[in-house]
């Protein structure tokens, strides 16, 4: 069977006989996964865990050194041990942001903004509630938050700037790079979050020069759901939160202060670890500009096809990212998702999307529906996506419908 | 009509508690009748599947299409506990044809009574 053929016998043997499933919330978690990443994650439970410090068994894979190179080569960063392993890209966040707090002596100012998913928002409102940190959100104009609004915001006790790279509701591309510039020649700490952009679009570490950069392995990276990390710049810029067993100076009472197992605590998630190793494998073989490509050709021949449509109204028209936000008139978002998937086995993201901020802005706090687009979605499945959208949209909206003397 | 088994159940991003249910029958116009004398019906009968839902302020959502089997219903956050046995009393009094409208309402008018001392005492606690 030819690697083609893999994936759409994956995609096959979830369809019904009269409606093919068109699975659209890649934003939230990859499907189908390339084979390879299952046939790694297999290879890796077939053989005895070899990690050094670990297992004295030979010959097997040592998958996290052997994840971390790679991390290191995709991203293009020097040190391979400045790439930490957690569950996902929330794990990240809180495990940099309760550490960076930890490690100042008094209250200071941080920074952050509206397009910011909970995984962000949800420990920064926690340490503010403690009195650790004073909070600004600045909110986003033209789907984006731009230096200059940044700067105005600083103040003499800044020293935490916590931002997302790609909204996972607007779709739209940060400029982090002079915001990684400013801050680096400010002393302020800026973490990247790039839950969405790890693995969709080219990112160089070596000319973003963020303080930490979070990634997550379930959506573009290709990997498993419980898989994630960070890199971090300056490892003393955060302190540990999570002490245990790391293989490594086992009579010392400290954890240990070396990287990676500063903040590594606890056996590796090893399946997951070659799920990560394997997809950024897959996009090394496709090449990460085709992969971006392919998404933006998806995005935009789905956007062109449901932006002229009266009953649909869409957040973002053009967004950077293969992630397109919509409401229909007459429906809510949940009813939408709703009749989407059950009429029509087309599976979508409904709600708030885990950011309530975006949503204040944009559609007064109530959600909407999204759709969004993996390297394994067809333009035959956009097109029917949003056939179906239109059609659903036609029959809702009273309005609609009157223009088209359908009543 | 009757309940054959639940398949889903799931806290939604309201807080609401929503639950999947597998019906011995589809959706029928005779319970949709029904429905009507307890809330508000909406129907988009030009969709590829005619889907209907059934809103009731303060209790449940009930969302399906005529003709199938699932349905998905929807308990209102503030007053789940109150409401948790709305849908089964809707079947249970839908068979029971007429009379069962007016013992409905004589029970929806008892859990009404407790939501509103439940509000009243949140009011005079401030929340």
């Amino acid at each position: 069977m030819n690697y083609l053929s893999q994936v759409l016998s994956m995609k096959h043997a979830h369809q019904d006989a009269d409606t093919p499933l068109i699975y659209l919330n890649n934003a939230a978690t990859t499907w189908p996964k390339p084979p390879e990443v299952l046939a790694e994650v297999a290879r890796c439970l077939e053989t005895p865990v070899f990690e050094h410090g670990r297992s004295t068994a030979g010959g097997a894979t040592d998958y996290p050194s052997a994840t971390r190179e790679a991390l290191a080569v995709f991203f293009h960063a020097d040190e391979p041990d400045h790439f930490i392993f957690t569950q996902s890209a929330t794990d990240s966040l809180n495990l940099l942001i309760h550490g960076f707090v930890k490690n100042q002596k008094t209250q200071f100012h941080t920074i952050t903004t509206e397009l910011e998913h909970n995984s962000v928002l949800r420990p920064l409102y926690t340490l503010e509630g403690e009195g650790r940190l004073t909070l600004s959100i600045l909110p986003f104009s033209d789907d984006r938050v731009s230096l200059p609004e940044i700067k105005k915001a600083i103040q003499p006790d800044t020293r935490l700037i916590v931002m997302t790279h790609g909204s996972n509701v607007l779709g739209s591309l940060q400029n982090v790079r002079p915001v990684a510039e400013y801050c680096a020649s400010n002393d302020i700490f800026l973490i990247v979050d790039a839950a969405q952009t790890a693995g969709q679009i080219p990112i160089n570490l070596s000319e973003i020069p963020a303080g930490a950069f979070v990634f997550t392995g379930h959506k573009a990276l290709f990997g498993l759901p419980g898989t994630g990390g960070f890199w971090v710049q300056d490892m003393e810029a955060v302190a540990t939160t999570r002490q245990g067993g790391t293989g490594s100076d086992s009579q010392a009472r400290a954890h240990p202060q070396d990287l990676p197992q500063k903040f590594e605590a606890g056996t590796p998630n090893y399946p997951g670890i070659a799920s990560l190793l394997a997809g950024i494998r897959y996009i090394e073989r496709q090449g990460q500009d085709a992969i971006t490509n392919k998404c933006r050709g998806l995005t935009a021949l789905f956007t062109s096809e449901l932006r002229k449509d009266p009953g649909v109204s869409l957040y973002t028209p053009s967004p950077d990212l293969p992630v397109v936000s919509f409401n229909i008139g007459g429906l809510d978002n949940d009813e939408a998702g709703f009749i989407l998937a059950k009429a029509y086995n087309i599976i979508t993201r409904t709600g708030l999307h885990c950011a309530p901020l975006v949503h204040d802005r944009i559609d007064g706090g109530k959600g909407c529906v999204r759709v969004s687009f993996s390297h394994f979605t067809t333009p035959e499945e956009c097109r029917t996506a949003a056939a179906a959208i239109r059609e659903v949209a036609e029959s809702a909206d009273p309005e609609v419908r009157a223009d088209k003397g359908l009543r | 009509m009757r309940i054959l088994k639940s398949v889903q159940t799931k806290v939604c991003v309201d807080g609401s508690l929503m639950k999947e249910y597998v019906l011995d029958e589809p959706l029928t116009e005779g319970f949709l009748k029904f429905l009507e004398q307890f809330g508000t019906i909406r129907r988009f009968e030009q969709l590829k599947k005619p889907y209907i839902s059934f809103e009731k302020e303060h209790f449940i959502t009930i969302k399906g299409f005529t003709g199938d089997c699932n349905v998905e219903v929807r308990y209102k956050k503030e007053f789940q506990d109150l409401v948790a046995d709305y849908f089964h009393l809707l079947l249970f009094y839908e068979r029971e044809g007429g009379p069962g409208i007016s013992r409905l309402q004589g029970i929806e008018n008892t859990i009404r009574e407790k939501m509103k001392i439940r509000l009243d005492s949140a009011e005079r606690r401030g929340t």
